[in-house]
């Protein structure tokens, strides 16, 4: 019967291997087309093009009002008195107007929130208010994308942050009322989340070469936000909405970065690797150093929930320690391990866990095909063995 | 390492009054502690630099005068550089072990433009503010 076992074993050997190369991954299924689209189906290359110079447009428009900024902010900056660290500002259609009280009163609560008082990097806001009337000669502004300008490009002081108020806000501020009741808490959060970069460069200063480096190369997504809040609390994402018995639960998943779908599966060089992306030893730093975040709902990001993975690393820290890591000469990943006393692969997997319960990967073959495989198998093996015991001379 | 040669712009322009004024007030308690001569000039700059990075500006040396170079840091600095370079660039003199007080002294045999410069080796909190001072010493009686 030897040689009967030993084929029986590179028979399931063989079966394994072909499962492996061949089963759809978990959650893949044949489906027509995509229930998440990325493009209209309706668009055409021309109205492609006209998207594509249009967002070009803004980008280059972002970027100059930021630098008129720096020229038009440092007689006020320098009017301001001691001890103030943040300024704001209003203006709607390039037009400067007068800051609403109520934006006024929300940001600097906000300032305080984040345990900001004097700080040796000050912050400019420019708060875009949106135009009433339709503009036909220029892309409209997009709410939900923030311009910031480092300190390095200012007077090495200043971080500078436009934030475009969007039609709701701007209607609160001249006065609308949702429901009869101003949504003060949610401005404050707002406002919070919108000072983005600059809240880390008030709150921690300039970072290292290595890690702005590191930072610019992603476009500061691990940064977003410097106040963490509640975990939870707020769900960004379409991934911690979606739960197994949706539908579109895997396409959501898979619509993800290689690497964020591994951490989602708590794999910790997948974490590593979606936290450490853009990590190199000798980075460029762009001059002006100009940032642009999208934080509308929907974009695809590079780690589930990454807007506040520095935030959190900050708030698990300690700021003595998240400094020793901000302005570190070592390596990102070397000074982020030091100051996590972890691995970041294992630290980022935990952390990921908190907001989206581990995910399994792997090919999973459908249950029918399973039983029919495990059928035909054991026939074949029954005729195998049959056919070997007919063949035994006794 | 990063040199980044600044101009010595207005105090006001560059930033918070805060961190500003502990170092002109640390410079000020360390130039008054020394014998300085009243007949020349002390030739005083300061500014602010992210950790690694380096500033460098030129003062005349009198011949035969002895000069203390001193250089103050903010509170979050914790170790600053500070060399002397001939005009012609070649290193004179360097301090980088008192920390955030480093202290020059050199007796010029030419009179010349001496380059100063300072690099921030050590700072918590970007940017670090600094200040030096070049104070011509009085001449010990005989």
């Amino acid at each position: 019967m030897a040689p009967v076992k030993r084929w029986v074993v590179v028979g399931l050997a063989g079966c394994a291997a072909l499962a492996l190369a061949y089963l759809p991954p978990r959650g893949a299924t044949a489906r027509d087309g995509s229930f998440f689209r990325t493009q209209a189906p309706w668009g055409t290359p021309a109205r492609h093009r006209a998207q594509a110079l249009a967002d070009e447009w803004r980008g280059v428009d972002a970027s100059l009002r930021l630098l008129r900024a720096r020229r038009e902010l440092q007689g006020l900056l320098r009017e301001s008195n001691a001890g103030t660290s943040l300024v704001v500002v209003s203006e709607s259609a390039d037009v400067a107007t007068v800051t609403s009280p109520i934006v006024d009163s929300a940001i600097h609560i906000a300032w305080r929130q984040l345990g900001l008082v004097e700080t040796k990097v000050r912050v400019a806001v420019i708060i875009q208010l949106a135009v009433t009337s339709p503009v036909h000669d220029r892309p409209t502004i997009e709410e939900g994308v923030a311009a910031y300008l480092a300190p390095d490009s200012t007077d090495r002081t200043t971080c500078i942050a436009v934030l475009p108020a969007g039609t709701y806000w701007t209607r609160v501020f001249r006065g609308a009322r949702a429901n009869g009741q101003l949504p003060f808490d949610a401005l404050v959060q707002t406002l919070k989340t919108g000072l983005g970069p600059c809240a880390f460069y008030a709150t921690y200063g300039a970072p290292g070469r290595l890690v702005r480096g590191w930072l610019v190369a992603r476009g500061w997504d691990l940064a977003m936000t410097l106040d963490v809040g509640a975990r939870r609390a707020y769900r960004n994402s379409l991934i911690e909405m979606a739960e197994p018995r949706y539908p579109w639960y895997w396409e959501a998943i898979y619509s993800l970065p290689p690497t964020a779908v591994a951490c989602l599966a708590s794999r910790p060089d997948g974490c590593r690797a979606a936290v450490l992306a853009g990590a190199i030893d000798d980075p460029a730093i762009p001059f002006p150093d100009i940032v642009r975040i999208d934080r509308r709902w929907g974009r695809v990001p590079r780690l589930v929930e990454g807007q506040r993975f520095l935030g959190d690393v900050a708030r698990a820290v300690g700021r003595d320690r998240f400094l020793s890591f901000w302005t570190t000469a070592l390596s990102v990943d070397s000074a982020l391990a030091a100051t996590l006393k972890r691995p970041v692969g294992e630290w980022t997997a935990e952390w990921q866990s908190d907001f989206v319960r581990p995910i399994r990967l792997g090919p999973t073959p459908p249950l029918g095909g399973v039983a029919i495989a495990l059928a035909i198998a054991a026939l074949a093996l029954a005729l195998v063995a049959v056919s070997a015991t007919r063949r035994q001379v006794r | 390492m990063v040199l980044l040669a600044i101009a010595a712009l207005p105090a006001s322009l560059l930033g918070q009054q805060r961190w500003e004024q502990q170092v002109q007030d640390r410079l000020a308690r360390t130039v008054d502690a020394l014998p300085a001569t009243p007949t020349l000039p002390v030739v005083k700059r300061s500014g602010m630099l992210n950790i690694d990075e380096g500033a460098s500006f030129q003062a005349l040396l009198t011949v035969h005068v002895s000069y203390a170079i001193i250089a103050v840091c903010d509170d979050d600095c914790s170790r600053l550089q500070l060399t002397l370079l001939s005009p012609s660039g070649s290193e004179v003199a360097k301090e980088r072990n008192s920390e955030s007080l480093p202290t020059l002294h050199f007796t010029p045999e030419t009179t010349a433009r001496y380059v100063i410069r300072v690099v921030m080796e050590g700072c918590r909190w970007n940017p670090c503010w600094y200040a030096i001072a070049v104070v011509p010493l009085r001449k010990p009686p005989l």
